[in-house]
């Protein structure tokens, strides 16, 4: 059966009849052409109902959907600044009730919690902090020895920069899981010490010549 | 979401005003406790009713207590303090349970005058202060007693309230009044026996109707006999008969009724889609199963080509589906039958499918209209507003007149068409939703069985 595909003329290989067609009709004409988008239909849809209780419930959604804005669960997406604030924005505010959940019902983690200045007496986020600082200065002071005595003097300035950095980032890595308190103090950290650390800051005026010397010298460190 | 007025406009036909709000108030906070509940419905009751009467606590807590009754209302899972908690710091995230006992016992609370107020349940409450305190009377600021307990909305406990009105109105329209008075008694008196989710409810004997049929309808008891036989004969079998005690047993079959509204749906909507020709042809097909091409034109009576033509245009819309049925083993299309079949399920859920894509289009376009026309939408707001302002601080006609045409007419006539066609929106996705309702819960309780 297989073998006569390509010969003869139109030989079907099922039975005609049973789809439906016989011999010779006039077949449907192709299609050419994507359907159009709104095609006409024969048969219009069947009006809504109308009545009382519909036009309560429609009454009814309008008035949810309004109320729903202005509940403190509706949380809205933070609109990035358009290019000239208007005038009219001061008295199209949406007024937002305030709402205090029960804590005992949530995850400890969902609670925001105050953002601490540096100078705040709190006692036990100092100490974190404390703790954290003096690891941070150790734990750099080892590494930048470490570098210094492995590397050339032109790679230095840059992988110290990436070792610090990358330090940096363990450590709040390790502090994720607690208080959000010394995180804060971390950034707070990080600034006075790259503000204190005057090594780092005043090498790069070494030149213009920095990015092109330090690509050259990356295929060379590496091992 | 879509459901919410629904739900509301439900309730208040149950239980009046106070009903609305409460459920109202639960739907758009999730949960609160009962207090909260009673003190904003009342505030409100208290603004739209007229000045000097305020609304009264005890009546409030009345209707909340008959919708827990009712199980309209139910208890939120409580936080779970295990025994020895005290040791070790609370886990990241606290479990909440609840026990099923406790869903619908309301805390007994008096809220006007002295109250000391009993917990009725103790597993789960260790949290909880439990400082008795006096309460004053109405409007003054208290602590909230019963906190920790929250309530929310039952939406199984709405849906089957829903599914039995769509079956108490199917039976109306298929037979007469009497016999849609007949089912909702059945209905009424299973409403707390049976779960939301059991294929069909427990037995109930003829006498048992017939007592607690609705008083002033006085059909006698042989009358109740009859259209009871009639029902479950039915060949839609709603009701079937599973016994003869007590005058005979009667059972409401869910998982039957919700297939038949679905078919209902099914049907129509081919109808309208394709026209009554086409339904028929689907009727067929549905019942007899599986049936050839040859033998659709014959028992439909409809002329071959026609039939051909609307069998194909089902099958591309995937209402219908073909079953092949090899007469050799290499699956020959000369030497194979080819069966036209309707699978329930499937075309079920393409038309639920079909039923989303139609809301999120309709939210989409009034969406779109509704931003086009937003700065017209803001000056007429804020042109009522200004109305407003100057007619509380007494105005004269003509400066009425002057701001009323800072709106020109041609500007009223687009807010005009605007606002009907958001209307006319808003009212489709209400009705799709019912749809939805309906074919959803039988997939439910198709997937349930198996």
């Amino acid at each position: 059966m297989a073998g006569n595909k390509g010969r003869g003329r139109a030989a079907y290989t099922f039975n005609i009849e049973a789809v439906g067609f016989s011999k010779g009709e006039k077949l449907p004409d192709g299609v050419l052409k994507p359907p159009p988008l709104f095609p006409d239909t024969d048969y219009k849809p069947v009006p809504l109902k109308t009545g009382e209780s519909e036009d309560y419930m429609l009454a009814l959604k309008q008035e949810l959907r309004e109320t729903m804005k202005r509940k403190p669960y509706f949380i809205e997406k933070v609109e990035e600044k358009p290019d000239i604030e208007r005038y009219s924005k001061k008295y199209i505010q949406v007024y937002k009730e305030e709402w205090i959940p029960d804590w005992r019902r949530f995850p400890r983690e969902v609670m925001p919690r105050k953002k601490c200045r540096k100078a705040d007496p709190k006692s036990k986020s100092t100490k974190g902090t404390d703790r954290v600082s003096s690891l941070l200065n150790a734990a750099d002071v080892l590494k930048k020895i470490e570098e210094l005595e492995k590397r050339g003097d032109g790679e230095k300035s840059d992988e110290e920069n990436e070792e610090k950095e990358g330090s940096k980032e363990n450590k709040e890595g390790d502090n994720d899981s607690d208080d959000a308190n010394a995180e804060q103090e971390d950034y707070d950290e990080e600034e006075e010490q790259e503000e204190e650390n005057d090594y780092i800051n005043s090498y790069f005026e070494d030149g213009d010549d920095f990015g092109a010397d330090s690509d050259d010298n990356m295929d060379e460190a590496t091992y | 979401m879509l459901r919410y007025p629904r739900y509301i406009y439900t309730t208040k036909a149950l239980y009046g005003d106070t009903g609305e709000l409460i459920v109202e108030e639960l739907l758009l906070n999730g949960k609160m406790t009962m207090s909260a509940v009673v003190k904003k419905v009342a505030d409100r009751l208290t603004e739209t009713v007229e000045d000097g009467k305020t609304m009264d606590y005890a009546e409030v807590s009345n209707t909340f207590v008959q919708l827990a009754d009712t199980r309209f209302v139910q208890r939120c899972p409580m936080v779970h303090i295990p025994e020895n908690s005290d040791t070790g710091p609370s886990p990241p995230a606290p479990s909440l349970v609840i026990n099923e006992k406790d869903m619908y016992l309301v805390p007994k609370l008096s809220l006007i005058g002295k109250g000391k107020r009993r917990r009725s349940s103790d597993e789960d409450a260790a949290g909880e202060p439990k400082a008795k305190r006096p309460k004053r009377p109405m409007d003054s600021k208290e602590p909230i007693p019963d906190d920790g307990i929250y309530w929310q909305a039952n939406l199984d406990r709405f849906h089957q309230h829903f599914r039995d009105q769509a079956i108490v109105s199917a039976v109306a329209n298929r037979m007469d009044q009497t016999s849609s008075e007949i089912m909702r008694a059945m209905l009424r008196m299973s409403e707390v026996t049976t779960s939301s989710d059991a294929p069909f409810t427990q037995p109930l004997s003829s006498n048992e109707i017939f007592r607690s049929l609705p008083v002033g309808y006085n059909i006698s008891k042989q009358v109740l006999d009859q259209y009871l036989t009639l029902l479950a004969d039915d060949p839609l079998e709603f009701v079937g008969k599973s016994g003869d005690s007590g005058g005979g047993m009667y059972i409401i079959n869910f998982c039957k009724a919700l297939a038949s509204l679905a078919i209902a749906t099914l049907e129509s909507v081919i109808q309208e889609r394709f026209g009554s020709r086409c339904a028929r042809i689907f009727r067929l097909v549905l019942q007899k199963k599986h049936l050839e091409q040859k033998q659709v034109e014959d028992f439909a009576m409809i002329p071959a080509k026609e039939a051909k033509d609307m069998l194909y245009k089902m099958l591309s819309e995937n209402f219908i589906s073909l079953q092949e049925i090899p007469k050799t083993p290499d699956h020959a299309p000369s030497r194979t039958f080819y069966l036209y079949t309707v699978n329930v399920l499937s075309a079920v859920r393409m038309l639920l499918h079909r039923c989303y894509k139609s809301v999120s289009n309709l939210i989409e376009r009034r969406q779109f209209e509704t931003k086009e026309n937003k700065r017209l939408l803001e000056k007429s707001q804020r042109v009522e507003a200004i109305i407003a302002s100057v007619q509380a601080t007494g105005a004269e006609e003509a400066q009425l007149q002057e701001i009323e045409e800072m709106i020109t007419a041609p500007e009223r006539q687009q807010l005009e068409t605007l606002k009907r066609n958001v209307n006319k929106l808003d009212a489709s996705e209400i009705q799709v939703d019912e749809t939805i309702f309906l074919l959803e819960s039988y997939i439910e309780s198709t997937t349930k069985r198996q």
